[in-house]
């Protein structure tokens, strides 16, 4: 079966932790020097399979071959002697250390066998950098280096290795626009070089963007296997889900209401940290009920802050901040959540849950009075059960019972337990922040339609994306935020990709 | 209701699993020391339960360790690391015996709860001091609540020796409580407190309180996750210091009904590091409130039944340390375990 130009063939995977059943049926073939995509919804048992192949789980039945021979692989440390380089999406560097000193760590190069040769790996560092066009400093500091330098970093400890077979865990995941876009022209170089890589995500856009051939996984078997340039992103989408999936948007449905007052005002709105840098500068904009206000921007370009200051969480310096014509500049959290305020932060960990309650309490966490779940402040426990039991099947928080930890769910689901808990107050302003980071299509979909019934129910609602195509999406008016500053306010009909796109990069001079 | 059951069931599971097997090791020990084995087990188990004086002994050592290891619960489910038990047991322990020495013509209807409440606000307060540092300043709780508790021990030392000494008697101890605001013994039993009755319902109402009220929800909120609790409305500040208090309250009242009802009187180091048995016993129950009743009262078991042990067989008294640390290793290890199945 295995042609000489195949380099990893899997045939018959299954793996079961367990009752759990991760992979049942799994049939995989990759070609030496192509990128393969393997895709899949969360849960699908993508990263199940990797970790097979890098070694750090065993799989319960089924063949690896590699170059044609079956390899049984038993240990990372037994993946990486068979070429095998695996890029984790949590990154595994000593921050403190350099780029060199990280690419060599646990096998530095020595002189008479005790000291290490720094000057050696700083110059192999150099020249696996130079190779492959990297852009960085082998003497820099992990710590001084952003999220997509570091992934490079990661990418070269593989490749310091040899690895004839690069594993990429969902790279892009942790990546702004921008460093996706060197990611793949990082994947392009290593392609022309003669490396095979194997791309695990779950984003359409990039399938196609980077791959030669596309695997898609679900329910732990193999759905299919094209070649990339054959289908299209529908195609892929309708293989992952299992039905077809149409992600459509408000543009492409009738208005039915015309907005209604102003919910939320910010007039000059401006903080400044520490250091003196302007995070907000002079950020004025106005949403109505009924209507979706997108922010589109690359991460890091103010959007933490403009959402942590209308959520409450920190004082403005400047300018004046209004819930339906009153003015709550000066009134903290509680207060304005009482005032009508509904918020979904941008990371769940963060501040979005807490991981060690239950699905329950965190759930129940903001709607205690309003479900009528305490009496006299006791907790009506069956009421909490009733109400979290709801939300579980309305949301299709999978894996999910009232009292598992909300920590023990995947992070798609974990994003359900907030978005859940903050629309059923139906709060009458609604600020969502990042809303479907790391959710797979089915989840974003039903995310989607959810936000745009809250505004067609008369809602006001600020969405905050890095994700230029949910904004696009979504939104009714549009606002691009560069370096703190709200660079232009367009109507849905005036934005396409690329206005936004200059936008973000700051040019405002090239849509004039 | 029935989940209530299998909770409570679930709490003391996971420390009385790790009780047994640690016993098991520790017959193998005693075993190895000495010819009667199992004189000394029964000695360390039982002796507590064979006489009514023994029996009272044992629930005098279990009420102050109970309480403290009530008020360490509300303040680790806050997020507050507060290791000043010993500190505020003191402080509850000295302004109760003060207020009933100066106050002592008072009548016992006014006198006692004016000694309670005392007792009780000089413990808050001592917890009060570290929560509001930690709050506004962000200083860290840990070092502060165990510098106080040296201030503490020595600012009663020299109020025992100075202030309130009784000077006919040996030692750094106050003058005698009047006996009319003597708590009465636990009905039954001559010489057992019955402040023992007071820690069993506050564990209840510990329990209630934590995992049964929305304000018990949003205090844990604070503790397991700031960020978010503060994110859902939650006047998380607001939570700590008052979890602080009541951590705080409850190590004066242990000093204080040890005073009242046991001790009568003050006596410097009256305290064999309750403070420190009482934050293990937290710590073992995996702060829960039943958990720490458990454990307070096998605490108290193992540590009387040393002695009684140490008396009848050549079994050293320091055996208890061995198999209270094998304890602490044990439930840490069970803790260790679960995470990674996780």
């Amino acid at each position: 079966m295995t042609g000489p130009d195949e380099i990893l063939h899997l045939s018959a995977i299954a793996k079961t932790f367990g009752e759990k059943v991760a992979l049942r049926d799994v049939e995989l073939s990759v070609r030496r020097g192509e990128v393969h995509v393997i895709c899949g919804e969360n849960g699908a048992g993508k990263s199940t399979l990797m970790n097979i192949l890098a070694g750090i789980h065993q799989p319960s039945a089924g063949v690896i071959q590699l170059d044609g021979r079956k390899v049984e692989i038993a240990s990372p440390i037994v993946a990486s002697r068979l070429g095998i380089g695996m890029v984790h999406q949590h990154f595994t560097l000593v921050p403190s250390m350099t780029v060199a000193e990280n690419v060599f760590l646990g096998r530095h190069l020595t002189r008479l066998g005790i000291f290490s040769d720094r000057q050696a790996m700083i110059a192999q560092a150099a020249a696996l950098i130079e190779r492959y066009n990297f852009g960085l400093d082998p003497r820099t500091p992990v710590r001084e280096l952003s999220v997509g330098q570091r992934q490079r970093v990661e990418i070269l400890k593989a490749l310091a290795f040899d690895a004839k077979l690069l594993i990429l865990d969902e790279p892009t995941a942790v990546l702004t626009p921008p460093e996706v876009d060197e990611l793949i022209g990082v994947i392009d170089g290593l392609r022309s070089r003669g490396r095979t890589i194997l791309f695990i995500t779950h984003k359409l856009r990039e399938v196609k963007a980077v791959s030669d051939r596309v695997t898609v996984l679900r329910h732990g078997k193999t759905i299919s296997t094209h070649f990339t340039r054959d289908v299209s992103e529908a195609d892929i989408a309708r293989d992952m889900v299992g039905r077809d999936v149409f992600l459509v948007g408000r543009a492409g449905r009738p208005r039915t209401r015309a907005f209604g007052p102003t919910r939320l005002r910010l007039r000059h709105v401006a903080i400044t940290n520490a250091a003196g840098r302007r995070l907000l500068d002079d950020a004025s904009f106005e949403v109505r009920a009924g209507e979706i206000f997108g922010i589109a921007g690359v991460d890091g370009n103010g959007q933490t802050e403009l959402s942590e200051v209308i959520a409450g969480f920190t004082d403005i310096q400047a300018g004046s901040i209004e819930f339906d014509g009153r003015d709550v500049t000066a009134v903290g959290v509680p207060g304005r959540q009482k005032a009508g305020l509904g918020f979904v932060p941008e990371d769940r960990l963060d501040r979005g849950l807490s991981v060690t309650m239950s699905v329950g309490e965190n759930l129940a966490a903001t709607n205690y009075a309003l479900a009528g779940l305490t009496r006299h402040g006791f907790v009506r426990t069956d009421r909490v059960e009733a109400f979290t039991a709801g939300k579980i099947a309305e949301f299709d928080i999978r894996g999910a019972q009232p009292s598992t930890p909300a920590g023990s769910l995947s992070g798609g689901n974990m994003q359900k337990v907030v978005i859940a808990r903050e629309l059923n107050r139906d709060p009458p302003l609604l600020v969502v922040s990042q809303p479907t980071r790391g959710l797979d299509i089915g989840a974003a979909e039903f995310i989607y339609e959810r936000i745009m019934a809250a505004a067609d129910r008369g809602r006001a609602v600020l969405l905050i994306s890095s994700e230029l195509s949910e904004i696009l999406a979504l939104s009714d008016r549009i606002g691009v935020m560069y370096s703190g500053k709200l660079l232009r306010v367009l109507e849905r009909s005036a934005a396409d990709e690329v206005t936004i796109g200059a936008l973000m990069n700051g040019s405002v001079g090239a849509v004039n | 209701m029935r989940r209530a059951v299998v909770d409570l069931l679930k709490a003391i599971r996971a420390p009385v699993a790790a009780i047994a097997l640690t016993l098991a090791i520790g017959f193998v020990l005693v075993a190895a020391i000495t010819d009667e084995p199992v004189r000394a087990y029964r000695d360390l188990l039982f002796a507590n339960f064979d006489s009514l004086g023994n029996f009272a002994l044992f629930l005098n050592r279990a009420t102050p360790l109970t309480l403290i290891a009530l008020g360490v619960i509300f303040s680790f489910r806050a997020g507050v690391f507060n290791v000043g038990g010993e500190g505020q047991l003191y402080a509850g322990a000295i302004a109760a015996t003060v207020v009933g020495v100066f106050l002592s013509g008072l009548p016992a209807i006014v006198l006692f709860p004016l000694a309670v409440a005392a007792g009780i606000l000089a413990g808050a307060f001592l917890g009060w001091i570290p929560a509001v540092l930690k709050v506004r300043l962000a200083v860290d709780e840990v070092v502060t609540t165990l510098m106080l508790n040296i201030i503490v021990l020595l600012f009663t030392s020299y109020l025992a020796n100075q202030v309130i000494r009784d000077p006919t008697s040996y030692g750094a101890v106050s003058q005698m409580l009047p006996q009319k605001i003597w708590l009465p013994a636990f009905p039954g039993v001559p010489g057992a407190t019955s402040g023992i009755i007071v820690a069993v319902l506050l564990s209840i109402v510990s329990w209630v309180a934590l995992f049964r009220t929305e304000w018990g929800a949003q205090l844990r909120a604070s503790g397991t996750n700031l960020r978010f609790a503060r994110t859902i409305g939650v006047p998380a500040d607001r939570r700590i210091i008052t979890a602080m208090l009541l951590a705080g309250g409850f190590g004066g009242l242990a000093g204080t009904l040890y005073v009242l009802g046991i001790g009568h009187r003050f006596e410097q180091n009256f305290s064999p590091d309750y403070g420190l048995v009482g934050l293990t016993c937290a710590l073992l129950a995996r702060i829960h409130p039943i958990g720490a009743l458990a454990t307070a009262l096998f605490y108290a078991m193992i540590i009387n039944g040393a002695a009684y042990m140490q008396i009848s067989t050549d079994v050293p008294r320091s055996l208890v340390d061995l198999l209270t640390g094998l304890l602490v290793l044990l439930m840490t290890a069970r803790l260790g375990l679960r995470q990674r199945q996780g």
